[in-house]
Protein backbone atom coordinates (compact mmCIF):
# COMPACT_ATOMS: atom_id res chain seq x y z
CA UNK A 1 0.00 0.00 0.00
CA UNK A 2 1.59 3.34 -0.90
CA UNK A 3 2.59 5.13 1.88
CA UNK A 4 3.48 9.36 2.03
CA UNK A 5 6.51 11.22 2.63
CA UNK A 6 5.34 14.28 3.89
CA UNK A 7 6.74 17.74 3.63
CA UNK A 8 8.57 18.37 6.86
CA UNK A 9 8.45 21.30 9.28
CA UNK A 10 11.62 23.79 9.84
CA UNK A 11 10.78 25.94 12.56
CA UNK A 12 7.83 26.26 14.28
CA UNK A 13 7.07 29.74 12.63
CA UNK A 14 7.08 28.81 8.67
CA UNK A 15 4.08 26.92 7.36
CA UNK A 16 5.63 26.42 4.40
CA UNK A 17 9.18 25.38 3.14
CA UNK A 18 10.54 26.17 -0.09
CA UNK A 19 11.96 22.91 -1.54
CA UNK A 20 15.29 22.88 -2.75
CA UNK A 21 16.43 20.04 -3.42
CA UNK A 22 14.92 16.48 -5.38
CA UNK A 23 17.45 13.75 -5.34
CA UNK A 24 14.69 10.84 -6.82
CA UNK A 25 11.97 10.50 -9.61
CA UNK A 26 9.26 8.25 -9.78
CA UNK A 27 10.52 4.69 -10.30
CA UNK A 28 13.55 4.92 -8.16
CA UNK A 29 14.41 2.48 -5.68
CA UNK A 30 15.33 4.56 -1.89
CA UNK A 31 16.43 2.69 1.17
CA UNK A 32 15.37 3.99 4.63
CA UNK A 33 17.26 6.89 5.73
CA UNK A 34 18.52 7.67 2.58
CA UNK A 35 18.37 11.49 1.78
CA UNK A 36 15.83 12.26 -1.00
CA UNK A 37 15.98 16.11 -0.91
CA UNK A 38 16.22 19.55 1.13
CA UNK A 39 13.38 22.02 2.23
CA UNK A 40 14.38 25.08 3.56
CA UNK A 41 12.98 28.09 4.77
CA UNK A 42 14.56 31.87 5.64
CA UNK A 43 16.01 30.60 8.87
CA UNK A 44 17.46 27.05 8.37
CA UNK A 45 17.70 24.32 5.78
CA UNK A 46 16.88 20.71 6.12
CA UNK A 47 17.79 17.71 4.43
CA UNK A 48 14.73 15.13 3.97
CA UNK A 49 15.13 11.42 4.29
CA UNK A 50 12.94 8.50 4.17
CA UNK A 51 11.77 6.55 6.64
CA UNK A 52 11.70 2.84 4.86
CA UNK A 53 13.00 0.92 1.52
CA UNK A 54 10.42 1.33 -1.10
CA UNK A 55 10.37 2.59 -4.62
CA UNK A 56 8.92 6.03 -5.49
CA UNK A 57 5.61 6.15 -6.94
CA UNK A 58 5.35 9.95 -7.79
CA UNK A 59 6.95 13.20 -6.77
CA UNK A 60 4.39 15.80 -6.31
CA UNK A 61 6.48 19.05 -6.23
CA UNK A 62 9.62 20.61 -7.80
CA UNK A 63 12.78 21.97 -7.40
CA UNK A 64 12.13 25.46 -6.24
CA UNK A 65 8.18 25.39 -5.44
CA UNK A 66 7.25 26.58 -2.22
CA UNK A 67 5.11 23.41 -0.02
CA UNK A 68 2.81 23.65 2.88
CA UNK A 69 4.00 21.46 5.70
CA UNK A 70 2.74 18.19 5.85
CA UNK A 71 1.77 17.83 2.70
CA UNK A 72 2.63 14.86 0.56
CA UNK A 73 6.46 15.47 -0.86
CA UNK A 74 6.34 12.03 -2.09
CA UNK A 75 4.51 8.38 -2.40
CA UNK A 76 6.42 5.31 -1.91
CA UNK A 77 5.36 1.66 -2.27
CA UNK A 78 6.57 -1.89 -2.00
CA UNK A 79 7.01 -2.04 -5.96
CA UNK A 80 6.90 0.01 -8.86
CA UNK A 81 3.77 -0.40 -9.97
CA UNK A 82 1.37 0.53 -7.01
CA UNK A 83 -1.41 3.04 -7.52
CA UNK A 84 -1.52 6.55 -5.93
CA UNK A 85 -5.07 6.20 -3.98
CA UNK A 86 -5.04 10.34 -3.54
CA UNK A 87 -3.37 13.71 -4.38
CA UNK A 88 -2.88 15.79 -1.63
CA UNK A 89 -0.14 17.95 -3.71
CA UNK A 90 -1.06 21.40 -1.89
CA UNK A 91 1.10 24.31 -3.11
CA UNK A 92 1.33 27.06 -0.26
CA UNK A 93 -0.89 30.20 -1.04
CA UNK A 94 -1.32 32.60 1.57
CA UNK A 95 -5.05 32.74 2.15
CA UNK A 96 -6.96 35.76 2.68
CA UNK A 97 -9.23 35.35 5.76
CA UNK A 98 -12.48 34.57 3.77
CA UNK A 99 -11.73 33.32 0.32
CA UNK A 100 -13.45 34.90 -2.28
CA UNK A 101 -16.55 32.93 -4.17
CA UNK A 102 -15.57 31.35 -7.11
CA UNK A 103 -18.93 32.18 -10.22
CA UNK A 104 -20.20 29.20 -12.15
CA UNK A 105 -17.95 29.08 -14.08
CA UNK A 106 -14.89 29.11 -11.99
CA UNK A 107 -16.26 26.60 -9.85
CA UNK A 108 -16.38 24.18 -12.63
CA UNK A 109 -12.88 25.23 -13.96
CA UNK A 110 -11.56 24.68 -10.48
CA UNK A 111 -13.17 20.74 -9.98
CA UNK A 112 -12.26 19.86 -13.36
CA UNK A 113 -8.56 20.80 -12.33
CA UNK A 114 -8.51 19.29 -9.03
CA UNK A 115 -7.86 23.01 -7.18
CA UNK A 116 -9.02 24.23 -4.13
CA UNK A 117 -10.76 28.20 -4.63
CA UNK A 118 -8.95 28.99 -1.43
CA UNK A 119 -5.88 28.75 -2.88
CA UNK A 120 -6.19 31.46 -5.36
CA UNK A 121 -6.45 35.35 -5.21
CA UNK A 122 -9.27 36.97 -6.43
CA UNK A 123 -9.26 40.36 -7.90
CA UNK A 124 -12.58 40.98 -7.38
CA UNK A 125 -15.14 40.34 -5.00
CA UNK A 126 -15.40 36.96 -6.80
CA UNK A 127 -13.31 34.00 -8.09
CA UNK A 128 -13.53 34.23 -11.48
CA UNK A 129 -11.84 32.26 -14.25
CA UNK A 130 -10.04 35.26 -15.16
CA UNK A 131 -8.04 35.18 -11.82
CA UNK A 132 -8.01 30.95 -12.17
CA UNK A 133 -5.80 31.44 -15.71
CA UNK A 134 -3.58 34.47 -14.10
CA UNK A 135 -3.04 31.98 -11.33
CA UNK A 136 -2.20 29.14 -13.92
CA UNK A 137 0.32 31.47 -15.79
CA UNK A 138 2.62 31.45 -12.93
CA UNK A 139 1.91 28.26 -10.82
CA UNK A 140 2.15 24.25 -12.34
CA UNK A 141 -1.10 22.12 -12.26
CA UNK A 142 -0.72 19.35 -10.41
CA UNK A 143 -1.78 15.95 -12.58
CA UNK A 144 -4.48 13.33 -11.55
CA UNK A 145 -3.61 10.17 -10.98
CA UNK A 146 -5.14 8.08 -12.74
CA UNK A 147 -7.39 6.24 -10.91
CA UNK A 148 -7.37 8.11 -8.15
CA UNK A 149 -9.96 9.72 -6.50
CA UNK A 150 -9.69 13.20 -5.87
CA UNK A 151 -10.44 14.86 -1.72
CA UNK A 152 -9.13 18.03 -1.97
CA UNK A 153 -12.24 20.44 -1.31
CA UNK A 154 -12.92 22.74 -4.25
CA UNK A 155 -15.82 23.90 -2.43
CA UNK A 156 -16.03 27.67 -0.84
CA UNK A 157 -17.15 27.12 2.82
CA UNK A 158 -21.34 27.92 3.13
CA UNK A 159 -22.46 31.21 3.96
CA UNK A 160 -24.01 29.72 7.13
CA UNK A 161 -21.73 29.61 10.36
CA UNK A 162 -20.62 26.20 11.03
CA UNK A 163 -17.63 23.77 12.26
CA UNK A 164 -15.27 21.29 10.01
CA UNK A 165 -15.23 17.80 11.12
CA UNK A 166 -12.74 15.61 10.14
CA UNK A 167 -14.35 12.00 8.35
CA UNK A 168 -14.42 8.62 10.20
CA UNK A 169 -12.93 6.49 8.91
CA UNK A 170 -16.09 4.55 7.78
CA UNK A 171 -17.35 8.12 6.03
CA UNK A 172 -13.93 8.63 4.43
CA UNK A 173 -14.28 5.34 2.98
CA UNK A 174 -17.38 6.22 1.52
CA UNK A 175 -16.46 9.82 0.62
CA UNK A 176 -13.85 7.61 -1.57
CA UNK A 177 -16.47 5.35 -3.49
CA UNK A 178 -19.07 7.92 -4.37
CA UNK A 179 -16.19 10.10 -5.33
CA UNK A 180 -15.00 7.63 -7.66
CA UNK A 181 -18.38 7.46 -8.70
CA UNK A 182 -18.43 10.78 -9.95
CA UNK A 183 -15.05 11.61 -10.81
CA UNK A 184 -14.44 8.67 -12.85
CA UNK A 185 -17.31 6.21 -13.81
CA UNK A 186 -19.85 7.18 -16.32
CA UNK A 187 -22.97 5.34 -14.41
CA UNK A 188 -26.03 4.19 -15.88
CA UNK A 189 -29.09 2.84 -14.47
CA UNK A 190 -31.52 0.08 -15.33
CA UNK A 191 -33.59 -2.71 -13.83
CA UNK A 192 -35.69 -5.39 -15.23
CA UNK A 193 -38.78 -6.78 -13.55
CA UNK A 194 -38.65 -10.24 -12.92
CA UNK A 195 -40.78 -12.94 -10.96
CA UNK A 196 -39.04 -14.09 -7.57
CA UNK A 197 -40.30 -16.82 -6.53
CA UNK A 198 -38.66 -19.20 -8.69
CA UNK A 199 -35.60 -18.12 -6.80
CA UNK A 200 -37.34 -18.26 -3.40
CA UNK A 201 -38.28 -22.04 -4.42
CA UNK A 202 -34.66 -22.81 -5.36
CA UNK A 203 -32.85 -21.02 -1.94
CA UNK A 204 -35.36 -23.21 0.12
CA UNK A 205 -34.46 -25.82 -1.01
CA UNK A 206 -30.86 -25.45 -1.63
CA UNK A 207 -31.43 -24.20 2.53
CA UNK A 208 -33.34 -27.89 3.19
CA UNK A 209 -31.04 -29.98 1.45
CA UNK A 210 -27.73 -28.33 3.35
CA UNK A 211 -29.72 -27.71 6.73
CA UNK A 212 -28.49 -24.29 6.50
CA UNK A 213 -29.16 -21.79 9.13
CA UNK A 214 -29.31 -18.80 6.98
CA UNK A 215 -31.50 -18.87 3.61
CA UNK A 216 -28.88 -19.03 0.90
CA UNK A 217 -31.06 -16.50 -1.37
CA UNK A 218 -28.63 -13.62 -1.37
CA UNK A 219 -25.58 -15.69 -1.58
CA UNK A 220 -26.86 -18.10 -4.35
CA UNK A 221 -27.88 -14.87 -6.82
CA UNK A 222 -24.28 -13.46 -5.85
CA UNK A 223 -23.05 -16.78 -6.90
CA UNK A 224 -24.94 -16.71 -9.65
CA UNK A 225 -23.79 -13.33 -10.56
CA UNK A 226 -20.17 -14.64 -10.01
CA UNK A 227 -21.33 -17.54 -13.07
CA UNK A 228 -22.26 -14.88 -15.17
CA UNK A 229 -19.02 -12.84 -15.35
CA UNK A 230 -17.60 -16.09 -16.79
CA UNK A 231 -19.76 -15.80 -19.56
CA UNK A 232 -19.50 -11.60 -19.65
CA UNK A 233 -16.25 -10.68 -18.02
CA UNK A 234 -16.73 -7.27 -19.09
CA UNK A 235 -18.68 -7.04 -16.10
CA UNK A 236 -15.74 -8.22 -13.97
CA UNK A 237 -13.72 -5.27 -15.84
CA UNK A 238 -12.69 -1.66 -15.41
CA UNK A 239 -11.01 1.30 -17.45
CA UNK A 240 -7.63 2.90 -16.33
CA UNK A 241 -5.51 5.29 -18.86
CA UNK A 242 -9.02 4.68 -20.88
CA UNK A 243 -8.03 0.82 -21.64
CA UNK A 244 -10.35 -1.87 -20.51
CA UNK A 245 -8.59 -3.73 -16.96
CA UNK A 246 -10.23 -7.23 -17.48
CA UNK A 247 -9.32 -8.98 -14.04
CA UNK A 248 -8.01 -12.56 -13.95
CA UNK A 249 -9.96 -13.26 -10.87
CA UNK A 250 -13.79 -12.78 -9.53
CA UNK A 251 -13.72 -10.68 -6.11
CA UNK A 252 -17.18 -10.45 -5.37
CA UNK A 253 -17.97 -8.01 -3.26
CA UNK A 254 -21.37 -7.93 -1.20
CA UNK A 255 -22.79 -5.24 0.83
CA UNK A 256 -22.93 -5.47 5.20
CA UNK A 257 -24.52 -3.22 7.05
CA UNK A 258 -23.36 -3.72 10.61
CA UNK A 259 -24.82 -1.03 12.99
CA UNK A 260 -23.77 1.99 11.22
CA UNK A 261 -21.52 0.81 8.85
CA UNK A 262 -21.43 -0.28 5.76
CA UNK A 263 -19.06 -2.51 4.64
CA UNK A 264 -17.99 -4.36 1.16
CA UNK A 265 -17.06 -7.54 2.59
CA UNK A 266 -15.35 -9.33 0.00
CA UNK A 267 -14.88 -13.07 -1.47
CA UNK A 268 -12.06 -13.59 -3.41
CA UNK A 269 -11.21 -15.99 -6.31
CA UNK A 270 -14.83 -16.28 -5.89
CA UNK A 271 -15.00 -18.16 -9.96
CA UNK A 272 -13.29 -21.30 -7.99
CA UNK A 273 -15.98 -21.95 -5.95
CA UNK A 274 -18.88 -24.10 -5.82
CA UNK A 275 -22.36 -22.67 -4.85
CA UNK A 276 -21.51 -24.25 -1.10
CA UNK A 277 -17.90 -23.18 -1.07
CA UNK A 278 -18.69 -19.46 -1.83
CA UNK A 279 -22.19 -19.41 0.73
CA UNK A 280 -19.35 -20.95 3.45
CA UNK A 281 -17.04 -18.05 2.38
CA UNK A 282 -19.46 -15.50 1.99
CA UNK A 283 -20.91 -16.39 5.06
CA UNK A 284 -17.52 -16.29 7.05
CA UNK A 285 -17.02 -12.90 5.76
CA UNK A 286 -20.17 -11.75 6.56
CA UNK A 287 -20.14 -12.62 10.06
CA UNK A 288 -16.05 -10.84 10.21
CA UNK A 289 -18.18 -8.02 9.30
CA UNK A 290 -20.73 -7.86 11.83
CA UNK A 291 -18.10 -8.23 14.21
CA UNK A 292 -15.95 -5.53 12.78
CA UNK A 293 -13.49 -7.89 12.05
CA UNK A 294 -12.77 -7.76 8.11
CA UNK A 295 -9.46 -8.70 7.72
CA UNK A 296 -7.52 -6.07 4.76
CA UNK A 297 -8.21 -8.86 2.11
CA UNK A 298 -11.63 -9.41 2.58
CA UNK A 299 -12.94 -5.48 2.59
CA UNK A 300 -10.74 -4.56 -0.70
CA UNK A 301 -10.05 -5.56 -4.46
CA UNK A 302 -13.78 -6.15 -5.04
CA UNK A 303 -14.06 -6.34 -9.35
CA UNK A 304 -17.90 -7.18 -8.95
CA UNK A 305 -20.78 -6.54 -6.56
CA UNK A 306 -23.71 -7.23 -5.04
CA UNK A 307 -26.17 -5.44 -3.04
CA UNK A 308 -29.61 -5.78 -1.73
CA UNK A 309 -31.55 -3.31 0.75
CA UNK A 310 -34.35 -6.49 0.62
CA UNK A 311 -34.45 -6.32 4.47
CA UNK A 312 -35.70 -2.79 4.35
CA UNK A 313 -38.27 -3.01 2.24
CA UNK A 314 -37.28 -1.25 -0.44
CA UNK A 315 -38.66 -1.69 -3.89
CA UNK A 316 -35.86 0.06 -5.71
CA UNK A 317 -32.31 1.74 -5.13
CA UNK A 318 -29.24 2.21 -7.49
CA UNK A 319 -25.99 2.36 -5.75
CA UNK A 320 -22.86 3.73 -6.37
CA UNK A 321 -20.72 2.02 -8.59
CA UNK A 322 -18.06 0.73 -6.31
CA UNK A 323 -14.25 1.87 -7.17
CA UNK A 324 -12.61 0.26 -10.03
CA UNK A 325 -15.35 -1.90 -11.20
CA UNK A 326 -18.02 -1.90 -13.74
CA UNK A 327 -21.02 -3.34 -12.46
CA UNK A 328 -23.13 -3.67 -9.29
CA UNK A 329 -26.44 -5.51 -8.74
CA UNK A 330 -29.14 -4.26 -6.95
CA UNK A 331 -31.61 -6.50 -5.14
CA UNK A 332 -34.96 -5.52 -3.78
CA UNK A 333 -37.80 -5.97 -1.88
CA UNK A 334 -40.58 -8.25 -3.59
CA UNK A 335 -43.33 -6.36 -3.94
CA UNK A 336 -47.07 -6.94 -2.76
CA UNK A 337 -47.54 -8.06 -5.96
CA UNK A 338 -45.43 -10.52 -5.96
CA UNK A 339 -42.69 -9.86 -8.35
CA UNK A 340 -39.42 -7.31 -7.62
CA UNK A 341 -36.78 -5.59 -9.99
CA UNK A 342 -33.51 -6.44 -10.34
CA UNK A 343 -31.60 -3.52 -11.15
CA UNK A 344 -27.84 -2.76 -11.63
CA UNK A 345 -25.72 0.50 -12.05
CA UNK A 346 -22.64 0.00 -13.93
CA UNK A 347 -19.90 1.79 -15.97
CA UNK A 348 -21.13 2.92 -19.05
CA UNK A 349 -17.53 3.68 -20.79
CA UNK A 350 -16.98 -0.09 -20.78
CA UNK A 351 -20.96 -1.57 -20.85
CA UNK A 352 -23.61 -1.05 -22.75
CA UNK A 353 -27.56 -1.11 -21.28
CA UNK A 354 -27.87 -3.90 -23.74
CA UNK A 355 -24.80 -6.16 -21.92
CA UNK A 356 -26.54 -5.05 -18.67
CA UNK A 357 -30.15 -5.99 -19.81
CA UNK A 358 -28.28 -9.67 -20.50
CA UNK A 359 -26.73 -10.10 -17.44
CA UNK A 360 -29.78 -9.36 -15.82
CA UNK A 361 -31.75 -11.27 -17.38
CA UNK A 362 -29.74 -14.37 -16.96
CA UNK A 363 -29.71 -13.72 -13.23
CA UNK A 364 -33.33 -13.19 -12.93
CA UNK A 365 -33.29 -17.09 -14.23
CA UNK A 366 -33.75 -19.30 -10.96
CA UNK A 367 -30.95 -22.83 -11.52
CA UNK A 368 -33.67 -25.55 -12.28
CA UNK B 1 -18.42 -19.98 37.04
CA UNK B 2 -20.67 -23.01 35.26
CA UNK B 3 -23.83 -21.56 33.06
CA UNK B 4 -26.84 -22.10 34.03
CA UNK B 5 -29.53 -23.90 31.34
CA UNK B 6 -32.55 -21.57 31.62
CA UNK B 7 -30.25 -18.39 32.12
CA UNK B 8 -28.41 -18.87 28.77
CA UNK B 9 -31.68 -19.62 27.04
CA UNK B 10 -33.46 -16.48 28.94
CA UNK B 11 -30.60 -14.39 27.36
CA UNK B 12 -30.90 -15.82 24.06
CA UNK B 13 -34.82 -15.38 23.93
CA UNK B 14 -34.34 -11.56 25.25
CA UNK B 15 -31.81 -11.11 22.38
CA UNK B 16 -34.26 -12.98 19.85
CA UNK B 17 -36.79 -10.61 20.93
CA UNK B 18 -34.64 -7.51 20.62
CA UNK B 19 -33.37 -8.34 16.71
CA UNK B 20 -36.99 -8.76 16.14
CA UNK B 21 -38.15 -5.41 17.54
CA UNK B 22 -35.09 -3.47 14.91
CA UNK B 23 -37.62 -5.10 12.53
CA UNK B 24 -40.57 -3.63 14.09
CA UNK B 25 -41.57 -7.60 14.60
CA UNK B 26 -43.30 -8.55 18.12
CA UNK B 27 -41.25 -11.88 18.94
CA UNK B 28 -42.37 -12.16 22.89
CA UNK B 29 -44.02 -15.29 21.95
CA UNK B 30 -41.01 -17.39 20.34
CA UNK B 31 -40.95 -21.15 22.23
CA UNK B 32 -37.31 -22.55 23.27
CA UNK B 33 -37.79 -25.04 20.63
CA UNK B 34 -39.14 -22.95 17.85
CA UNK B 35 -37.32 -23.41 14.83
CA UNK B 36 -35.63 -19.58 14.07
CA UNK B 37 -35.94 -19.29 9.95
CA UNK B 38 -39.13 -20.79 10.20
CA UNK B 39 -40.84 -18.47 12.56
CA UNK B 40 -40.50 -15.19 10.11
CA UNK B 41 -39.17 -13.21 13.33
CA UNK B 42 -35.55 -12.68 12.42
CA UNK B 43 -34.74 -12.71 8.68
CA UNK B 44 -30.97 -14.02 7.69
CA UNK B 45 -29.28 -10.77 8.23
CA UNK B 46 -30.86 -10.84 11.60
CA UNK B 47 -30.38 -14.59 12.40
CA UNK B 48 -26.24 -13.49 11.68
CA UNK B 49 -26.21 -10.75 14.28
CA UNK B 50 -27.85 -13.48 16.38
CA UNK B 51 -24.75 -15.53 15.88
CA UNK B 52 -22.09 -13.05 15.82
CA UNK B 53 -23.72 -12.35 19.18
CA UNK B 54 -23.90 -15.21 20.46
CA UNK B 55 -20.18 -15.81 19.87
CA UNK B 56 -19.29 -12.95 21.51
CA UNK B 57 -21.79 -13.48 24.82
CA UNK B 58 -20.24 -16.84 25.23
CA UNK B 59 -16.73 -16.56 24.18
CA UNK B 60 -17.01 -19.06 21.07
CA UNK B 61 -15.59 -19.15 18.11
CA UNK B 62 -17.69 -20.93 15.42
CA UNK B 63 -16.33 -22.74 12.35
CA UNK B 64 -18.82 -22.34 9.30
CA UNK B 65 -19.44 -25.49 9.23
CA UNK B 66 -20.90 -25.48 13.04
CA UNK B 67 -23.76 -22.86 11.63
CA UNK B 68 -26.38 -24.81 10.87
CA UNK B 69 -29.94 -25.95 11.81
CA UNK B 70 -29.09 -28.73 14.25
CA UNK B 71 -26.63 -26.61 15.84
CA UNK B 72 -27.75 -23.26 15.97
CA UNK B 73 -31.41 -23.43 14.72
CA UNK B 74 -33.58 -22.77 17.96
CA UNK B 75 -33.03 -21.91 21.21
CA UNK B 76 -32.91 -25.15 22.97
CA UNK B 77 -30.39 -26.31 19.85
CA UNK B 78 -28.13 -22.93 20.78
CA UNK B 79 -28.22 -23.78 24.23
CA UNK B 80 -27.15 -27.68 24.38
CA UNK B 81 -24.75 -26.41 21.45
CA UNK B 82 -22.97 -23.69 23.94
CA UNK B 83 -23.31 -26.08 27.19
CA UNK B 84 -21.52 -29.23 25.00
CA UNK B 85 -18.85 -27.09 23.99
CA UNK B 86 -18.02 -25.36 27.01
CA UNK B 87 -18.57 -28.68 28.90
CA UNK B 88 -15.83 -30.17 26.17
CA UNK B 89 -13.39 -27.43 26.96
CA UNK B 90 -13.29 -27.93 30.56
CA UNK B 91 -12.87 -31.14 30.80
Amino acid sequence: MPSPLRVPRVNNNDDSVRVVELAVKAGDFVTRGQIVGAVETDKAVLDVPVEHDGYVLQVLYRKGETASVGSVLLWLGENAGERVIEQTREVYAPRAATPARPTAKAQAMLQELGLAASAIPAAGERLTVGDIEAWLAKEPVPSRAPGSARITPTESPPDVAGTYHDLSAEERGMFLTVSWHRDHAVPGYLEIEYDPKAWNDYASRFAEQNKLLLSPLLALLAFRLVELAKKHPRINATVVNDRRYQYDAVNLGFTVQSGETLYLAVVRDAQEMNAGGFIATLGEVQRHAMGHKLSPSESSGATLSFSSMARWGVGRHIPVVPPQTSLIVAHAATRPSGGAVLGATYDHRLLTGFDVVQVLQSLAQAPA
Amino acid sequence: MPLDRETVKAAIRAKVIDLARALNIDARGVDDGDILPATGFLDSTAILELVVWYERAYDLSLKQEEINIDNLGSINAMTDFLLSRKTRSDA
